[in-house]
């Protein structure tokens, strides 16, 4: 059936449909705007280590964690139209949840420290999510979401209080420091050019599990919320289970995202929880778009980019660089990264089609 | 069912029986709406109960509303706008359906809920439309698809809620020879201002005013009682147009 060859392009559909007759008609196009991209720049990020400089990985694999981070924003933002200012809240959990279990509890082992802090995440998302969304609102284009913005604040700044609180555990204002390198068990040193490909991976595997949940029912479920919930109630769905799973869900890739900060940065402070961590994120889902699956991660190669220069060139100047950042994007690019590089793209491809 | 010092609907007790086709009528701010938003689960009455197939409803959500077979549409177009006509009845489609809990096989690659929504749309004269987003479409057609999206989850009441509001005369025509091909499998409850949608469709009219039910009846009793022009239809001259055209 040559109908179902013509699916719109999973998560860009939203923006409209380019169908193309490329290659043979079984192959639905998606899959070469998509796919061929997706592939290319992922063997081109699993060999550039080996002929980068230290630095430039170390980069890298910090853009991986924040464009993960970023992503996980994106699911209830862009798709199940949710914005969260707290999104750090997650983030700092699934850190300090790791590095707590490092070095106060003595679990050592990456995957069970790292399974143990997602559920540390869920279970504080499903504890902020029912205040959370007793504010929210409901319907088609009455939801006033700034109550649940100023909540989600909130939920930052407190869980980053709480850190400053419970010394004993969490360090105080100093933090932690001095978390060792991932134990895979696998018998091996996990040196910062093996950590680079254990980012990669999780990376990769985090993607493909979201790819999936923004395209499956559930995940058309959230973009019909997103456009009208009013109507998603009529047709017999329970809304609210859907937004607080989805809540719960972001939290959950927001924290992996932070165990790999964790390991990553090797030292924590409370404001991995607090406003200045949510607003990254915030900026890569801006920066990036709403509406591409991609794109936060994009955005945050830029972000890590001009992050690298600024520490460089203008260190002193980074909150005013950071503000830049999102004028700059909204002024010329309001769209989004995503948006943009994807329209590029697929004239580029129509271009060497015709 | 009371707004502050402001009662809406009052005293308000009517049962309809499976497959039957019946239109609420009344002036601008005689409760009909309010009436409808108690009924599908918007708003919880201050007092009294609603019943649906034996069951309580009362203080069920709107959705559960939905899962036990009732269904409505909006007076103000209310469609996922952003979206595909085809991804509108997808969603529409699988709001009854366990599958939409379903966090991992794609919604666009499901040919059983794909062949569904051709269903749906061919029905709805849509899918020659099914590639357009729902915004670009006109209101018409809008119109059309708000309807075909109450009908998704295949419901026993349907509720309509003005469907030919705003609608050209051709139109309107289409979509009451739509309702009236729902046959007596569905049960439906409709309010119209456009009389001739409502003899048209209706076997049976009840009239709101000032929240109360003033009168009901068949389409012919309606047409005859000197009460309802009084309250709604006005002088016998302008009814005896609308009249002849709802006939033809």
């Amino acid at each position: 059936m040559a109908r179902w060859s013509a699916e719109p392009g999973g998560a860009d559909a939203r923006m409209g449909e380019h169908r193309l007759a490329v290659g043979a008609r079984r192959v639905p196009p998606s899959l070469i705007e998509i796919g061929i991209p997706v592939v290319v720049i992922s063997a081109l990020v699993l060999v550039l280590p080996t002929f980068l400089p230290a630095f430039v990985s170390s980069q890298i694999t910090k853009a991986m964690i924040y464009g993960l981070f970023g992503m996980s924003l994106n699911i209830i933002w862009g798709y199940a139209g949710i914005p969260s200012f707290g999104h750090a809240a997650f983030f700092g959990a699934g850190a300090y949840a790791s590095a707590i279990l490092i070095l106060k509890v003595g679990i050592s082992n990456f995957w069970l420290n790292l399974l143990l802090a997602i559920v540390a995440t869920a279970v504080i998302a499903a504890i902020l999510g029912v205040p959370a969304f007793r504010v929210f609102g409901v319907g088609a284009g009455n939801a006033n979401p700034i109550y649940f913005l100023l909540a989600t604040i909130a939920f930052g700044e407190l869980m980053s209080r709480l850190a400053i609180a419970v010394r004993p555990v969490t360090g105080g204002s100093t933090g932690l420091s001095g978390i060792p390198e991932p134990d895979l068990g696998l018998g091996f040193r996990v040196t910062s050019f093996r950590f680079y490909y254990l980012v990669f991976v999780t990376t990769i595997i985090c993607l493909f599990i979201m790819y999936r949940i923004v395209n499956s029912h559930y995940g058309y479920a959230l973009r019909g919320i997103h456009d009208n919930e009013r109507r998603m109630q009529a047709l017999g769905y329970n809304t609210w289970l859907y937004k607080y799973t989805s809540w719960i869900i972001a939290a959950v890739f927001g924290g992996i995202a932070g165990v790999l900060f964790a390991y990553y940065g090797k030292t924590l402070v409370p404001n991995t929880f607090a406003m200045i961590t949510s607003d990254i994120a915030f900026l890569l889902v801006i920066m990036g778009s709403t509406t591409t699956f991609f794109g936060p991660l994009l955005a945050s190669v830029v972000y890590v980019g001009v992050e690298y220069a600024a520490s460089l060139y203008l260190r002193d100047r980074w909150p005013l660089i950071f503000g830049a950042m999102f004028v700059i994007t909204i002024m010329l690019l309001p769209e989004g990264i995503g948006v943009w590089i994807l329209k590029l793209w697929k004239k580029v491809i129509r271009g060497a089609v015709t | 069912m009371r707004f502050g010092g402001l009662t809406a609907v009052k005293d308000v007790s009517f049962g309809l029986e499976p497959g039957e086709r019946v239109a609420l009528i009344g002036p601008n701010g005689a409760g009909k709406t309010t009436l409808f938003n108690v009924l599908t689960g918007q708003l919880k009455p201050s007092s009294g109960n609603v019943f649906f197939k034996g069951h309580d409803i009362t203080r069920h959500k709107v959705f559960a509303r939905t899962q036990l077979g009732m269904a409505r549409s909006f007076q103000i177009t209310s469609l996922f706008t952003n979206q595909t006509v085809r991804v509108n009845a997808l969603i529409a489609l699988q709001g009854t359906q366990k599958g939409r809990y379903d966090t991992f096989r794609r919604l666009l690659g499901d040919r059983g809920m794909q062949a569904a929504a051709q269903v749906l749309l061919e029905s709805a004269g849509l899918w020659e439309l099914r590639e357009e987003v729902v915004n670009s479409l006109a209101y018409g057609q809008q119109r059309k698809l708000e309807i075909a999206l109450s009908l998704a989850s295949d419901p026993e009441l349907l509720l309509l809620d003005e469907p030919s509001c705003g609608l050209t005369t051709v139109e309107s025509a289409e979509i009451t020879s739509r309702i009236r091909d729902l046959g007596t499998k569905i049960t439906v409850l409709m309010i119209a201002h456009d009389m001739d949608l409502v003899f048209g469709v209706a076997e049976r009219v009840m009239l709101l005013h000032y929240g109360e039910i003033a009168c009901e009846g068949t389409c012919d009793e309606i047409r005859a009682n000197p009460i309802v022009r009084d309250i709604y239809l006005g002088t016998r001259k302008s009814l005896g147009a609308t009249g002849g055209a709802g006939r033809a």
